[in-house]
């Protein structure tokens, strides 16, 4: 009976759980690319399904050169025909930057205790210029046209691009020493994320850029009908050789642009929430401007006029100040205000003219910049010249330039000005001394010659490399500190009351000393005389008066009358005006004196 | 280093007459090449002098000529500026320094403006520095003298006073200048034309550039034989060989 009922049990739960084994579902697991052939820096979209029970975040295999990134979970719960379906969903970004062809393992899972795993996956990645959509498979949207961006040929220019101009585009040749500004701007595309990981450089060795602009400015521009953040700096390039070089300038940046094809076209409804689930793909980019080859020409030497000092650009003399009178020998001070755009580094003083009549020696100049990049500007000269010739005279200054845009060398002439100079005509150079600078340094363009005399031998590196600059210093703080501490102590000593309180203590110590005497010598009078000034003394310091001023009648209205100091004045006092001069010293009245005195002493100090 | 400073030690201290007179007779006869146009020659026994009578402004600046005399603005500018640091006034220098910039075509940066450079450049670092440890020293002796007695009278303690606020502006001057110049201690000149400027410091390294030859540059670490360069007012950087390029101010192990 018993057996029986166990019987019927026993079937009934397995009748149960063969019911709920047919009843719920089977645990799977899938895995799909939504495309197997992208370009290289594009991605695909990698779905990984698992249904039918639980399992962890799924461990995808690393292959070599695949970035696989995951990019969001999606758990869902389905009620169909009474059945309920557990199942979560994960989706990654799958590409990669080296054209090949990939493949991802199968990826193993534990559901439930049971091991699943699913087919190995394949994906091809094409290089981004040779790339080609693959057929029954609509263009890639960022390939061809990458979010409606960028241009159709821009490959890599999806995370931006640098274009560089010449102030003057129509010339494609430059001249050496000549600084051609130019204007470099990098283009990122508006919703992308970019952070500059570099300045503008020059990819080529024959050009060097000059005055970038430190801060570079941001606008929203469009370009080919679409919109960029653009970052502007303005510099200048030069070159120092002549020849035919490539000029081309770069930028490093990292770029984060929205991965349109990572996004499931079919779930793209045309609404403006598709681009915020849009995956982005972060990517390390070198801008770097289109390869333009630029001739750099020597400057002609055919019709250099004697005064060209090498200054380029284009320039007019603003101001210029000459003196009315001068004298033979005599230096004064010429000034001259030169502005324009150039090489104003390069540019010397202009020249006094007729320069067989003047002698000019180098003076000081002021470069004000009128713009950002310091390439236009004004330059003010100031510097000495020496007349040779007596008489009146006319006299101008003279500037020459090359002038890159008419490529060909002008000289700028101020107005001529009638001067007059005093003096004999100087036959030689006057050996006269540089009112400018103090030495005899003669404006030529050929070297000051050689010194003949030896100097004394100096340390090339300056003191404050030295350690000798730290010693010094140390050496110049122990001095100040123990300057200080000298005259604290000083003042200390010096202090009036500490010297009216040592010239006390020592009076008191006389006092007593006396004292000690006449009673040895049984000297009863001078005994109290005694004691008593070495009282006053203690008195006198403690009530700052003279201690002769102090009488017993004060005393005695300031100290309580049974106080030893009072008792021992009033004793004091009797004795010395009672005409008694002999008699015995008792042992009491020292006893009183001592107490008398050591109650003032805590007082005094 | 050690024998240019027991050189010049015993030159000052001892005063000895005959190598002062051997190193003027090198002199005389380097000058006599510079001035027979042999300037290679010429170029060698300045260096030579340097090497052994320690540096000297007139030595550096002949030598400089006499690069010059050879079209090697690198070496000639780099010895110029090691004469300006000795003698930071000299107007031939100065202008012979110009000439050999403007026909390298290499630009001299500024530090802070123009007119404020022509202010704080017009003494040497060393002379800047010797302002502020004597402007420290006589403070310090200042407030010894102070310490140990009491200046008896009133225009005594005034005089003090304003002597001690003059050194204390003096010190906090020259410490501002020499602050603004910090970077020059790095200064290096570029020495030849096709001195390129490497990405990493190897010789088979992309080259970034070349800075041209009398270029200033920042020189910064040092790895391999290469120096870590910075090119004022542009943006190359990169390693320059040691070779390439000249420090004004030597390290104080001589190199």
């Amino acid at each position: 009976m018993v057996i029986g009922i166990q019987s019927r049990i026993l079937a009934a739960w397995l009748a149960i759980l063969v019911g709920w084994a047919a009843w719920c579902p089977a645990a799977e697991v899938e895995a799909r690319l939504d495309r197997d052939t992208v370009t290289a820096g594009n991605g695909a979209l990698l779905t990984v399904r698992i249904s039918g029970g639980r399992a962890g975040q799924p461990e995808i295999p690393a292959v070599e050169n695949l970035i696989i990134d995951l990019r969001g979970q999606n758990p869902q719960v389905q009620t169909f025909n009474g059945r309920t379906t557990v199942s979560v969903t994960y989706q990654y970004a799958v590409g990669s930057n080296i054209p090949g062809d990939y493949q991802i393992p199968a990826i193993n899972f534990t559901v439930d205790g049971q091991q699943l795993s699913t087919q190995p996956l394949k994906l091809k990645v094409l290089d981004a210029a040779a790339a080609k959509p693959p057929p029954g498979i609509p263009p890639n949207p960022a390939a061809s046209q990458p979010a409606g961006d960028e241009p159709a040929d821009s490959g890599d220019k999806r995370f931006g691009f640098l274009t560089v101009e010449l102030a003057a585009s129509a010339r494609k040749h430059a001249y050496v020493g000549e600084i051609a500004p130019v204007r470099i701007q990098a283009w990122f595309p508006i919703d992308s994320r970019a952070q500059l990981r570099s300045g503008v450089q020059p990819e080529g060795k024959a050009f060097t850029l000059h005055h970038v602009s430190d801060a570079p400015q941001q606008t929203q521009e469009i370009r080919d009908g679409n919109r960029y953040l653009v970052v502007t700096w303005y510099g200048g390039i030069s070159a120092t050789k002549a020849g035919k070089y490539p000029a081309s300038l770069s930028v490093q940046a990292v770029v984060a642009v929205r991965d349109t094809s990572a996004a499931n076209p079919r779930m793209r409804t045309g609404s403006p929430f598709d681009d915020m689930f849009v995956p982005t793909i972060q990517k390390e980019v070198t801008l770097k401007s289109d390869d333009q080859q630029i001739e750099v020409r020597a400057l002609p030497t055919q019709g250099r006029p004697a005064g060209f000092t090498g200054a380029v650009g284009e320039f007019k003399i603003d101001d210029w100040e000459i003196p009315n009178k001068w004298t033979t020998g005599e230096p004064q001070q010429i000034q001259a205000l030169i502005s324009g755009s150039g090489n104003f580094a390069l540019m010397d003083a202009p020249e006094l003219a007729p320069a067989e009549a003047w002698k000019t020696y180098p003076g000081k100049d002021d470069f004000t910049p009128g713009d950002v990049a310091s390439f236009a500007g004004s330059k003010r000269f100031q510097f000495s010249a020496v007349p040779r010739k007596g008489g009146a005279q006319e006299a101008a200054l003279a500037f020459s330039f090359f002038d890159p845009a008419a490529g060909d060398y002008k000289t700028l002439t101020s107005p001529t000005k009638n001067i007059q100079v005093a003096g004999e005509t100087i036959a030689d150079d006057p050996a006269t001394d540089n009112p400018a600078t103090g030495g005899p340094v003669k404006k030529d363009s050929s070297l000051v010659a050689e010194h003949h005399e030896l100097s004394p031998a100096g340390p090339l590196i300056p003191l404050v490399s030295r350690p000798a600059f730290s010693a010094m210093l140390v050496f110049s703080g122990v001095l100040w500190v123990a300057g200080i501490i000298l005259a604290w102590f000083r003042i200390r000593r010096e202090n009036p009351q500490r010297r009216a309180l040592a010239a006390m203590e020592k009076a008191t110590r006389e006092a007593l000393h006396r004292a000690g005497q006449c009673a040895a010598a049984g000297d009863v009078p001078g005994f109290f005389a005694a004691a008593r000034l070495a009282i006053q003394q203690r008195l006198g310091a403690l009530w700052n008066q003279p201690p002769q001023a102090i009488t017993l009648a004060e005393v005695n209205a300031r100290i309580p009358h049974d106080s030893p100091v009072a008792r021992f004045f009033d004793e004091a006092d009797r004795h010395t005006y009672s005409s008694q001069s002999s008699g015995e010293i008792l042992p009491q009245w020292k006893t009183l004196l001592d107490e008398s005195l050591a109650s003032l002493t805590t007082s005094v100090r | 280093m050690n024998k240019n400073l027991l050189s010049f030690l015993f030159h000052i201290l001892l005063g000895s007459p005959a190598v002062m007179a051997a190193d003027t007779a090198c002199f005389a006869e380097a000058n006599a090449r510079f001035k027979a146009g042999d300037f290679a020659v010429a170029a060698t026994a300045y260096e030579t002098l340097l090497a052994n009578g320690g540096p000297r402004a007139s030595v550096f600046y002949n030598l400089g000529n006499s690069y010059h005399r050879l079209g090697q603005y690198g070496p000639a500018i780099l010895a110029y500026e090691r004469a300006r640091l000795l003698t930071p006034r000299d107007p031939d220098l100065l202008a012979n320094l110009a000439l050999a910039r403007k026909a390298a075509a290499a630009f001299e940066e500024t530090v802070v403006h123009p007119r404020l450079d022509a202010l704080i450049c017009y003494p040497s670092r060393n002379e800047w520095s010797w302002l502020v440890a004597g402007a420290a020293l006589f403070v310090g002796g200042l407030a010894l003298v102070c310490g140990l007695v009491n200046l008896p009278r009133r225009g005594m303690r005034q005089a003090a006073l304003a002597s001690a606020g003059l050194a204390s502006l003096a010190i906090a001057a020259g410490s501002a200048c020499l602050y603004l110049r910090r970077d020059e201690s790095n200064r290096g000149i570029v020495l030849s034309e096709n001195a390129a400027v490497h990405l990493s410091p190897f010789e088979t390294a992309a080259s970034l550039g070349t800075p041209g030859p009398g270029r200033i540059v920042h020189m910064r670490k040092e790895s391999g034989g290469f120096h870590y360069v910075e090119v004022p007012g542009t943006t190359l950087r990169g390693w320059l060989p040691d070779k390439e390029v000249g420090a004004i101010t030597p390290s104080k192990d001589g190199k």
